[in-house]
């Protein structure tokens, strides 16, 4: 299954002296910026396209994407990032780009890496400049409340009777009962997590510029998540955001908050729909 | 709660990377160019080189997933999970580049990826992450081959879905006959052991369609896609975004219906405030009037009946939220 040949990608011929790449961190706006860090594996950084226009921010490359054991990739993926962030703090704006992204010479026209990637920074010029004026001074910030469900559940009669009946019972019925009490708790604490979706993500929604869901698995046992959101700030977002993170934390005593960043906006750099030229009516539109 | 400091986003990397990792792996800017070697769809953090990002993609593209060890495929699930809502027991079967035609304002192909899961075909984009159009395995009628020319002239293979509600819908594929083949070797799996279940626990809804609800961001209000549910129990809207609905009101809760006039997505002028309790809820949809009707009689009931009650009874520490 390891085996390369299966695919289709064009690695195969990464033969001696094979014309450069270019590994791309992010896009930042035109200015006075230069980067300050190295990237990935020490590779020195320099900036790529016309200094009046947006441009790339990138190292010269000479293999495949990146690849190998976990803690490599975590490492490579803590060093893009740095990258990122210079960027992100030295240009004012920037629009992160993934992990993994490499321009390639263009074997038919013969265009090199650099001109390629020249190219289309020329060509997507307006929509990257307009992305990048939207983002500036903003950063992302991720918030996760979940239910405690001990915590949550130690108060419910429902769970109480079952507890009790546990009492004095020998171990197998105390075995079914105890799977009976923890599918009662997960029920409960989701139907409670349900209902107190709505209000809490309206708070939040309200502080931010910019809200978005995302998944991952639970972190911990024992708790079910109620949300888990991007969110785009400006910089008295932050305040404003925390300061209803804590009255939320104050009301409600079985919901544990994490609170993560402030970081780049990456969950809000996405730009398939610009590039695509779609306006389908399926976007979020704009009122009010 | 004035004497308490306000909560302070942390970034020690202690907790954050793994945040970091799922962010730089799944978000960001993907150059949209076919001068990119490899912009990983699957992320590698996890694997070890037991699959390639080839292997898999590959894979997937064959519907060969039920091939794999375990391990690589519950990792699989959870990754493509991780932006593409899946029921508890829904299995990935295969996925490959595909499109939905949207006829309606905009006639146009929306890009995107097919996937065949246990339970559905769907037509999903990736980032940012929106189910273009889906469909329950069950209610396929019919799945066929459809040959028309593309815009260069040049004749392509599209794939007509006939549903059991009577509408037709046009998809795209990288393999249309392969992603059909499959499609209807999985629709005979499917349909043997689902029968009978599904129908029992959820309560039969009085209306449900494709609604857009009015959320309000720092800098104003930003319509949402969704669907609405209305049951004898409760008016839900959920986005498919979403984790959880995000509107969620019992008739007894609701104390007023308005109409008002405001930009909407849809080509009605005015859109539905539901007042209730707790807020205001603005709502959209092309069958706006249907959705009041259906509202008035089902908050009209409620008053009237009160025996009808909250079944979703609330412990006594919900108070502080109302």
């Amino acid at each position: 299954m390891t085996d390369s040949g299966a695919g289709h990608s064009e690695e195969s011929e990464t033969i001696a002296a094979a014309p450069p790449k270019l590994y791309v961190y992010a896009i930042v706006p035109a200015g006075d910026y230069t980067p300050t860090v190295n990237g990935i594996d020490g590779s020195p950084v320099h900036l790529i396209g016309d200094p009046e226009g947006p441009r790339a921010v990138v190292h010269t490359h000479d293999g495949g994407p990146y690849d190998g054991a976990d803690d490599d990739v975590k490492r490579w993926i803590l060093q893009h990032s740095e990258v990122v962030e210079d960027g992100w703090q030295g240009a004012g704006s920037v629009l992160p780009v993934s992990f993994n992204v490499i321009v390639r010479p263009d074997t038919e026209s013969g265009a090199t890496s650099t001109a390629q990637l020249e190219g289309w920074l020329w060509e997507s010029k307006g929509a990257l400049s307009k992305r990048l004026s939207e983002l500036d001074g903003t950063s992302e910030l991720r918030v996760e409340i979940s239910l405690d469900r001990n915590t949550f559940v130690e108060a419910n009669d429902e769970v109480r009777r079952i507890k009790d009946d546990m009492e004095g019972r020998p171990a197998g019925v105390r075995r079914l009962l105890e799977k009976r009490l923890e599918k009662t708790e997960k029920e409960l604490a989701d139907r409670e997590a349900d209902d107190l979706y709505p209000g809490l993500r309206a708070r939040i929604a309200e502080k931010c510029q910019g809200i978005e869901e995302y998944r991952t698995p639970p972190r911990e046992v024992g708790q079910t998540p109620i949300l888990m959101v991007s969110c785009l700030v400006t910089e008295p977002g932050i305040q404003d955001l925390g300061a209803e993170l804590t009255a939320i934390s104050n009301e409600q005593p079985a919901v544990s908050i994490r609170f993560l960043g402030p970081w780049p906006p990456y969950s809000f750099a996405d730009m398939s729909d610009a590039f695509a030229g779609m306006s389908g009516q399926d976007r979020p539109s704009s009122a009010t | 709660m004035a004497d308490n400091a306000i909560m302070q986003p942390t970034r020690d990397p202690r907790a954050t990377l793994p945040d970091l990792i799922e962010v730089l792996l799944n978000k960001g800017v993907y150059l949209n160019l076919d001068l990119i070697i490899s912009v990983s769809d699957i992320p590698l953090i996890g694997v070890n080189l037991r699959a390639t990002i080839a292997g898999i993609e590959t894979m997937l593209e064959y519907g060969m997933m039920r091939q794999w060890d375990e391990d690589t495929r519950k990792w699989v699930q959870q990754s493509v999970r991780a932006h593409l809502p899946l029921a508890e027991d829904e299995e990935i079967i295969a996925k490959m580049a595909g499109g939905y035609y949207q006829d309606n304002f905009y006639r146009t192909w929306r890009p995107g990826s097919a996937y065949l899961t246990s339970r559905r075909l769907i037509i999903h984009r990736r980032d940012p992450a929106e189910t273009l159009w889906q469909a329950k395995l069950s209610s396929i009628e019919s799945i066929t081959p459809l040959s028309e020319p593309s815009i260069g002239g040049e004749e392509r293979i599209r794939i007509l879905v006939r549903l059991d509600d009577g509408s037709e819908s046009k998809l795209s594929a990288l393999e249309p006959e392969r992603l059909i083949r499959l499609v209807q070797e999985q629709r005979g799996a499917a349909l043997q052991p689902s029968t009978g279940r599904g129908s029992s626990s959820s309560p039969q809804p009085l209306k449900q369609g494709r609604m857009w609800y009015l959320e309000t961001l720092s800098g104003g209000g930003t319509w949402r896609g969704g669907e609405g549910i209305l049951t004898g129990r409760d008016l839900t809207w959920k986005s498919p975004m979403d984790s959880r609905a995000l509107v969620r009101a019992s008739a007894s809760h609701v104390r007023n219906l308005r109409w008002e006039k405001h930009d909407n997505p849809t080509g009605k002028a005015h859109i539905l405030i539901v007042e209730t309790e707790r807020s205001s809820i603005r709502l959209a949809a092309d069958d706006i009037d249907g959705w009041y009707d259906e509202l008035e009689q089902w908050s009209a009931s409620e008053q009237k009946d009160p025996a009808a009650g909250n079944p979703r009874e609330k412990t006594d520490e919900g108070e502080s939220w109302h």
